[in-house]
C-alpha cells in the first residue's frame, strides 16, 4: 500500500504529461479566477462567472468550428484568434445580464448568478445540437531551448498559443486595480460602499465594471480552454463543469490577493492534473473518485484558509443607498 | 401624522403597474424561447403543443405531471427554510443525490412498510448531513455557504455514482439485471409508496402529503414562535443573538433542514418509482436544482410555491414528449431558466420605483423632531 | 467682520424644500461670507441637514434661488458643487479604512493616480495646515482625531472656497476639537473661505463661530452675531421653549456650561423612597465585571478590565471611541464571549459563550447602534417589541396576533411611541421612535442591569429629555445602569460615579463629586490617573 503511494509519487513528480497538465489546467482557471478577483474586489461573489466560462468555451469553439467549415482557406491560428475574440464578447454578454440585475435592479447576486449558471448551460446544451461546436487539436507553441528544460519546459514553454494570453492579463488586472483610479474606486467600494458613495463614486456602477472585466477573464479562459489545449476537441458540457467554482475557491485561498489566487489555481490545476494523469501512467484508481478529487481538495483547502484572511468588508452585501 | 396608510389609489396603481410588468416579462421571455427554436430551425408551435401533451393532454400525463411536482415542492420548502435563515444553500441537487443514496442502500436491503419509513427517514438524514457539512465548514471555517454546497453536489454526484460500482454498497448483486451496468436493485414492492389511481391518471401518496406539508411549513413560518425567531435570525443575527437565538445552531439547524427535504425528496422520488424504482446515476436529474428555482420564483412563500412547482414539472414531463418534433429537449431548460429571469425582474423593478416614489415624497422619518417634541409637552418633567 | 460684508460667498434665499406634506426647509435665507464660520444650530430634524444638502446638490430645493459670489447657480449634483468650489467634510462616513491616507483622500477625485504625486500633495496640504499626518498610513489604523484630520485634509485640498463642516466633533475629545478649531480659525481667516459649521452642541458654536443661525421645524428661527449669544438664548431659541436646562444643554454637548455656572442649580431627581433609604455602599452589586479580557486578532479590546454596578447606582464609562466600549457594549449584548475573567449578575456568573446569556440573567440592553443589534428594521414595531420573548404572546407555539397587538399598544402607550400603528414596519419610525421602541422592550421586564450604550446619539433635544428621564427612572426602580457614553456632559449629568475605559481598560475612576470636565478630559487625553485626579 505505502510502497504503491510512494510509486505514485514517484511516477508522478518524473512525468512530464504532469506538469504539462498542471499548468494547463492552472491558466484556463487563472483567467477565470483574476476575473472574480476584480469583481470580488468590488464586492461582488460572482458566482455566474461559471456561465461566463460555459458561455466563452461554447462561442469560442462554435465560431472556430464555423469559420473552418465555411473557409477552409483562412489559417487555423486566425480561426482561433477570432473564436477567443468572440468568447470575450459572450463572457461580457453573461456579464452584462449578471451585472444590471444584481447592480442595477437590485435583485439577489446568488439568485442571479445560479439562474444564469443553469441558463447558459442549457442554452450552450441546446445551440450544440444545431450548431457542434468541434475545434481541431491546437498545436503547441514550442519557445525554442526553454522548452526543452525537462519536467517544466514543456508545461510552461510549450502551451498552444492561447495559453500565454494568461501573461499579460493577470499584469494588467494588477496594474487596473492597485495603480489607476478606476481600481481604487473598485476597491472602495469592496470594503465601504458607503463612504465610496458619499465620497462621490457610483457605487454600482464601479461593481457592474467589475462583473465586466470578470465577464471578459472568464469569457477568454472558456475561449482558452477549448481552442487552447492539446486534450480537448470543441465543447462538451462537462468540460467547464464548475472551474468557474473552482476559481472562487482560489480567490478565497489566495485571501483574496491576486498572488494568493494565482498560486491556488496552480494548486487546483495540479489535481485536476493528477486526476487526469494518474490513468495515463497506468494506475488504477475509480473513475468517479479520481473526478471528485479536485473539488474534494478545493473545499478542504478552502476550509483550512478562508478563516485566515480578510476579505472585502462589503462582500455580497447589495448596496442600495440609505438602506442600512 | 407618521401614520403609513396610503389612500387606495396609488396602491391598485402600483398593482396594475406589476402585473402589467408581469406581462410584459413572461411573454418576452416566451417570445426569446420562442425565436430560439425558430432560428435552429424547429417549429415553436409544434413545441408547445408538444409540451402541453406531454405534461396534460396526453392520457394519464397530468398525473405524472403531479408525482414530478412532489420532488420539487419538496426541495422548494427545504429552500425556503434555508432562505429564512439567512443561508443560501445552492447544493440541493448533491442533498438530494446523497439522501437518495442513503435511502436506496436501506430500501434495498430490507423490505416492508417499516423500511419504507426507515427509508424516508435515511433520505432525510443523508440530505441533512450533506447539507450540514456545509453548515460545519461555515460556522467553523467561514467557508462561505455559496460555494461549499456548489462544490458538494459535484463530489455528491461523484460520490454516489462511484457507491454503484461496488455490490456492497449499492450496486445491484443480481447477475441479470437490466439494461443498465450501474444501477441498485429495485425497490421491493412491499417497500414503495402506494399510487393513487384516478380518471386513468396515477401519481403517488407523497402528492397530496407535500401539498399538507407545504401549508405545514407556511403555518409555521409565519404563525409560530419558531417561525418568528427564525426570521428575527435570517433579518439580523446579531439581535437574534443578542435575544438568545444561538446564530450557530439554528442556522446550522436551518441549512441542514434545507438539505433533509431536499433528500426527503430524493427518497420519496425512488419509493415513488422514478426510475423504475432504482437508484441510477443521475437520478437526482435536476430535480434539485429545479426545486431551487421554484422556491427563488415563489419568493419563498410556501403557498405560491405549489403552482409554481407545478409548472415547473409540467415542463419536466412535457420534455418527454419533445423527441417528435425533433427539437432537443435541453430547449426545456433555456426556457425555464428565462421564466426564472422574467419573473424576478418585476418585483425587483416595482420595488425600486417604490424607493424612488419614496424620496420623491413623504418619508415618514423627517417630521419626527416635531412629534416627538409635540408629544413631550405631555411627558413626564 | 459680520453680516454686512459685500459680496457674501454664498447667498441662500428663500429656499424651501418639501417632503411631501412635511416641510424640511421653509423660505431659509442664509448667507455665508469668505473669512467667517458661520455656525448653523438646529434640533434633529430642524433642517439644517437638508439645507446644507441642498448646498452641495444632494437635494434638490423646491423653490429659492442659490446665488454663489454674486452669481445665481443652479446645484445639480455633489460634483457640480465641488466644481463650484464647495466642500464638505462628513462626519467619518467617507473613509474607507483599508486604504491608506493619501487613497482616501484621493477618493472621489478625476485624474490620473500618480502615487508619488499624491503623496506628496497630501504631505504638502497637511503641513500646509498644521495637520502632520502621515500618508502612507492605513486609516483603519488611525484614531478617531487622525481621521478627522483625513477629512479635512480630503476636503481642504481641493481648495474649496466654501466648506461645510458637518458635526466635526462628535467622535473627537475635547482637546482634539479645540484643537480642531484652533487650526480652522486661522486657516479661514487668513484664506478667506466660508465655512459653514453645523452642529447641535451649543458650546461648540459659541466657542468658534462668527455668526449663529438657529433653526427650528425647517424655519430660521434665530441669527446672532455670536458675540452678543449665550448658551441660555441660544437653547431657548433653539428648543422653542423654556427647557430644564441643565438636562439639555448638558444633552446638548455644551461642555462650558458646567464650568460657568450660569444656569444655576441643577435640578434634583425625586429620588425613590427606597432607594435612597439605602446609602449606595451597602447595596448588593448587581453587575460585577472582573478581569474581563477579549482578544480579537492578537489584539486584547478588553484588557483586565473590571467594573461593579450597584442595584440603583448609575455609572458612567468614559472614553475616547474605539477604547472598547463597543466590546464592552458587545460582551453585554451576548455578541462576544470572555477569554478571561468573568461577568456576575446579581451573584450569578454567566457563562458569556451562549447566545442570549446576559438577556437571561435579566440584563437589559440600549446598544450603542439600534440597528446593529437592538431592532430588526423589517419586521413591524410591534414584533420588535417582543423580538426577544415572542412566547409571552404565543400558545401552543403559536404566536397570537391579537395579544402580540395588544401587548404592542400597551407598550407603545406606556413609551409614548405615537404616530405610527403596530403593525407598521419599524423601518418606517424615526431614530427617536425606534430609540423608544427599543426602551420600552428592554424595560418591559424588569431588567436587574440596564446597559445603554450611546443612549441619546443622534436624538433630537425632545427625545434625549425622555431618554434620560427613563434611565434615571430605572435606576431610582433599583436597576443597575451602566451608561457607555463619549459625550461627557451627559456622564457628568447622570452619573453616580465615571470609569474612563482606554484601549479596553478601565484607567481611572471618578466619583460625582470629584468629577469635572477638566479631569474627565485630561483622564481621556490619556494623562496617567494620579496626575488627574491630584
Amino acid at each position: 500500500m505505502i510502497a504503491s503511494l510512494i510509486d505514485v509519487v514517484g511516477d508522478v513528480a518524473g512525468a512530464d504529461a504532469m506538469y504539462e497538465a498542471a499548468i494547463r489546467f492552472a491558466i484556463v482557471l487563472a483567467f477565470a479566477a483574476t476575473g472574480e478577483w476584480v469583481a470580488e474586489r468590488a464586492g461582488t461573489l460572482n458566482i455566474s462567472v461559471e456561465a461566463m466560462m460555459i458561455g466563452g468555451a461554447y462561442t469560442a469553439g462554435v465560431t472556430f468550428a464555423q469559420i473552418v467549415s465555411n473557409s477552409p482557406s483562412i489559417s487555423p491560428s486566425i480561426a482561433v484568434a477570432v473564436g477567443l475574440v468572440t468568447a470575450t464578447v459572450a463572457g461580457l454578454v453573461v456579464a452584462l445580464v449578471q451585472a444590471n440585475l444584481s447592480h442595477r435592479l437590485s435583485i439577489d447576486q446568488f439568485v442571479v448568478g445560479l439562474t444564469l449558471n443553469l441558463l447558459v448551460l442549457g442554452l450552450a446544451l441546446f445551440l450544440d445540437s444545431r450548431w457542434e461546436a468541434v475545434t481541431s487539436v491546437a498545436e503547441k507553441t514550442r519557445v525554442p531551448l526553454l522548452s526543452d528544460i525537462p519536467l517544466v519546459g514543456d508545461a510552461l514553454f510549450g502551451q498552444p498559443w492561447p495559453m500565454y494570453l494568461i501573461v499579460p492579463v493577470v499584469p494588467f488586472a494588477w496594474w487596473l486595480v492597485f495603480h489607476t483610479r478606476w481600481g481604487l474606486e473598485v476597491r472602495s467600494v469592496g470594503e465601504n460602499p458607503q463612504a465610496a458613495d458619499v465620497s462621490g463614486i457610483s457605487v454600482n456602477r464601479r461593481r457592474r465594471q467589475g462583473i465586466m472585466f470578470a465577464g471578459l477573464a472568464s469569457g477568454l479562459g472558456g475561449g482558452v480552454l477549448v481552442l487552447g489545449q492539446i486534450s480537448i476537441r470543441g465543447y462538451a458540457t462537462g468540460h467547464v463543469g464548475l472551474k468557474g467554482i473552482i476559481a472562487i475557491a482560489a480567490v478565497i485561498f489566495g485571501g483574496w490577493t491576486l498572488r494568493g489566487t494565482i498560486i491556488g489555481c496552480v494548486l487546483f490545476g495540479y489535481f485536476f492534473a493528477l486526476q487526469q494523469t494518474l490513468p495515463v501512467l497506468g494506475h488504477r484508481i475509480n473513475a468517479q473518485l479520481a473526478a471528485s478529487l479536485p473539488y474534494v481538495v478545493a473545499l478542504a483547502i478552502t476550509a483550512v484558509f478562508a478563516t485566515r484572511s480578510r476579505q472585502p468588508r462589503a462582500l455580497a452585501q447589495p448596496f442600495v443607498r440609505g438602506l442600512t | 401624522m407618521i401614520t403609513m396608510r396610503r389612500p387606495a389609489g396609488p396602491t391598485m396603481r402600483r398593482g396594475v403597474v406589476l402585473l402589467g410588468l408581469y406581462a410584459v416579462s413572461i411573454a418576452l421571455a416566451l417570445v426569446a424561447s420562442a425565436v430560439l427554436i425558430a432560428i435552429t430551425g424547429g417549429p415553436w408551435q409544434k413545441v408547445l403543443s408538444a409540451l402541453l401533451d406531454g405534461s396534460f393532454r396526453g392520457s394519464g400525463r397530468w398525473g405524472g405531471t403531479l408525482g414530478d411536482a412532489a420532488p420539487l415542492l419538496l426541495v422548494a420548502l427545504g429552500a425556503i427554510v434555508s432562505t429564512r435563515a439567512g443561508l443560501v444553500n445552492i447544493g440541493q441537487e448533491g442533498q438530494v443525490a446523497v439522501g437518495t443514496a442513503l435511502a436506496t442502500f436501506v430500501a434495498t436491503r430490507n423490505s416492508g412498510p417499516a423500511a419504507l419509513i426507515a427509508a424516508l427517514i435515511a433520505g432525510f438524514v443523508g440530505g441533512a448531513l450533506w447539507a450540514g457539512l456545509a453548515a460545519l465548514l461555515r460556522y467553523w471555517r467561514k467557508v462561505p455557504e455559496v460555494i461549499s454546497t456548489l462544490l458538494l453536489v459535484f463530489i455528491a454526484s461523484q460520490g454516489t455514482g462511484y457507491l454503484l460500482t461496488r455490490t456492497f454498497l449499492l450496486l445491484d448483486p443480481d447477475p441479470n439485471k437490466p439494461n443498465r451496468v450501474q444501477t441498485s436493485a429495485q425497490v421491493d414492492p412491499s417497500t414503495r409508496i402506494g399510487q393513487i389511481r384516478i380518471f386513468g391518471n396515477e401519481f403517488p401518496w407523497s402528492v397530496p402529503v407535500v401539498v399538507l406539508l407545504a401549508v405545514a411549513v407556511g403555518v409555521a413560518l409565519h404563525r409560530t414562535v419558531w417561525g418568528f425567531r427564525l426570521s428575527v435570525l435570517g433579518r439580523n443575527p446579531r439581535t437574534a443573538q443578542r435575544t438568545g437565538i444561538s446564530v450557530v445552531r439554528s442556522g446550522a439547524a436551518a441549512l441542514a433542514f434545507g438539505g433533509a427535504m431536499a433528500g426527503l425528496a430524493g427518497a420519496a422520488m425512488l419509493a415513488g418509482g422514478a426510475a423504475n424504482y432504482r437508484y441510477t446515476p443521475g437520478f437526482a436529474n435536476n430535480v434539485g436544482w429545479e426545486g431551487l428555482l421554484v422556491a427563488l420564483v415563489a419568493r419563498n412563500r410556501p403557498l405560491v410555491c405549489i403552482p409554481v412547482a407545478l409548472v415547473f414539472a409540467s415542463l419536466r414531463t412535457g420534455a418527454g414528449f419533445l423527441a417528435a418534433t425533433g427539437v432537443e429537449r435541453s430547449i426545456v431548460e433555456v426556457v425555464r431558466a428565462l421564466l426564472v429571469l422574467a419573473l424576478l425582474v418585476p418585483p425587483a423593478v416595482a420595488a425600486i420605483r417604490r424607493r424612488r416614489a419614496a424620496v420623491e415624497s413623504p418619508t415618514p422619518v423627517l417630521p419626527s423632531a416635531a412629534t416627538t417634541s409635540a408629544a413631550l409637552g405631555g411627558a413626564p418633567a | 467682520m459680520g453680516a454686512q460684508a459685500p459680496t457674501p460667498a454664498v447667498d441662500l434665499a428663500s429656499i424651501t424644500k418639501h417632503y411631501g406634506r412635511v416641510v424640511a426647509c421653509d423660505d431659509v435665507d442664509l448667507q455665508l461670507h469668505a473669512g467667517q464660520i458661520h455656525g448653523i444650530l438646529g434640533e434633529n430634524g430642524a433642517g439644517k441637514t437638508t439645507l446644507m444638502k441642498i448646498l452641495i446638490g444632494l437635494v434638490q430645493p423646491d423653490d429659492g434661488t442659490i446665488t454663489l459670489a454674486g452669481r445665481a447657480t443652479v446645484i445639480h449634483d455633489p460634483q457640480t458643487a465641488a466644481d463650484l468650489g464647495i466642500g464638505m467634510v462628513h462626519q467619518h462616513l467617507s473613509l474607507v479604512e483599508s486604504l491608506t491616507v493619501w487613497e482616501n483622500v484621493l477618493l472621489g477625485d478625476h485624474a490620473r493616480l500618480d502615487r508619488r504625486r499624491a503623496r506628496q500633495q497630501v504631505a504638502d496640504t497637511a503641513e500646509h495646515y498644521g495637520l502632520g499626518i502621515d500618508p502612507d498610513r492605513r486609516v483603519g489604523d488611525l484614531s478617531a482625531g487622525m481621521r478627522q484630520r483625513v477629512e479635512l485634509i480630503k476636503c481642504l485640498r481641493r481648495d474649496p472656497a466654501i466648506l461645510i463642516l458637518d458635526e466635526p466633533t462628535s467622535v473627537l475629545t475635547p482637546a482634539e476639537s479645540e484643537q480642531l478649531f484652533t487650526t480652522l480659525r486661522e486657516v479661514i481667516a487668513r484664506e478667506r473661505r466660508a465655512v459653514a459649521l453645523v452642529s447641535h452642541k451649543l458650546a461648540e458654536v459659541l466657542h468658534a463661530t462668527d455668526v449663529i443661525t438657529i433653526m427650528r421645524h425647517g424655519r430660521v428661527v434665530d441669527r446672532r452675531r455670536t458675540a452678543d449669544a449665550s448658551a441660555a438664548t441660544l437653547a431657548r431659541a433653539m428648543v422653542g421653549r423654556e427647557v430644564s436646562l441643565r438636562t439639555s444643554a448638558a444633552a446638548l454637548g455644551a461642555i462650558t456650561l458646567t464650568e460657568t455656572g450660569e444656569l444655576g442649580a441643577p435640578e434634583v431627581e425625586p429620588p425613590a423612597v427606597d432607594m435612597a433609604a439605602t446609602p449606595v455602599d451597602t447595596r448588593p452589586a448587581m453587575l460585577t465585571v472582573q478581569d474581563a479580557c477579549v482578544v480579537r486578532d492578537g489584539v486584547a479590546v478588553l484588557d483586565h478590565l473590571s467594573i461593579e454596578v450597584r442595584a440603583g447606582e448609575i455609572v458612567g464609562v468614559a472614553g475616547v471611541e474605539g477604547n472598547g466600549q463597543r466590546e464592552l457594549g458587545d460582551l453585554m449584548s451576548s455578541l462576544i464571549h470572555l477569554d478571561s475573567g468573568s461577568v456576575t449578575i446579581d451573584g450569578s456568573v454567566v457563562d458569556t459563550r451562549r447566545a442570549g446569556c446576559m438577556a437571561r440573567h435579566g440584563v437589559a440592553v440600549i446598544p450603542e447602534d439600534r440597528h446593529d443589534s437592538g431592532c430588526v428594521l423589517d419586521m413591524t414595531i410591534a414584533e420588535n417589541l417582543l423580538i426577544d420573548r415572542p412566547g409571552s404572546v404565543a400558545r401552543f407555539g403559536f404566536v397570537s396576533k391579537a395579544r402580540l397587538r395588544r401587548r404592542a399598544e400597551e407598550l407603545m402607550a406606556e413609551f409614548e411611541i405615537q404616530g405610527a400603528a403596530p403593525d407598521a414596519p419599524m423601518r418606517s419610525l424615526s431614530g427617536g421612535n425606534q430609540q423608544r421602541v427599543v426602551l420600552a422592550r428592554e424595560l418591559s421586564h424588569r431588567p436587574k442591569v440596564l446597559v445603554a450604550a450611546q443612549p441619546t446619539r443622534g436624538l433630537d433635544v425632545g427625545a434625549i429629555e425622555y431618554t434620560t428621564a427613563r434611565l434615571r427612572a430605572a435606576a431610582a426602580a433599583g436597576i443597575a445602569v451602566l451608561l457607555v457614553s463619549t459625550e461627557l456632559d451627559e456622564l457628568l449629568e447622570m452619573s453616580d460615579r465615571i470609569v474612563v475605559l482606554s484601549r479596553g481598560r478601565a484607567i481611572g475612576q471618578l466619583d460625582r463629586a470629584d468629577a469635572t470636565s477638566e479631569r474627565l478630559g485630561l483622564l481621556l487625553g490619556g494623562v496617567a490617573t494620579q496626575e488627574a485626579l491630584a
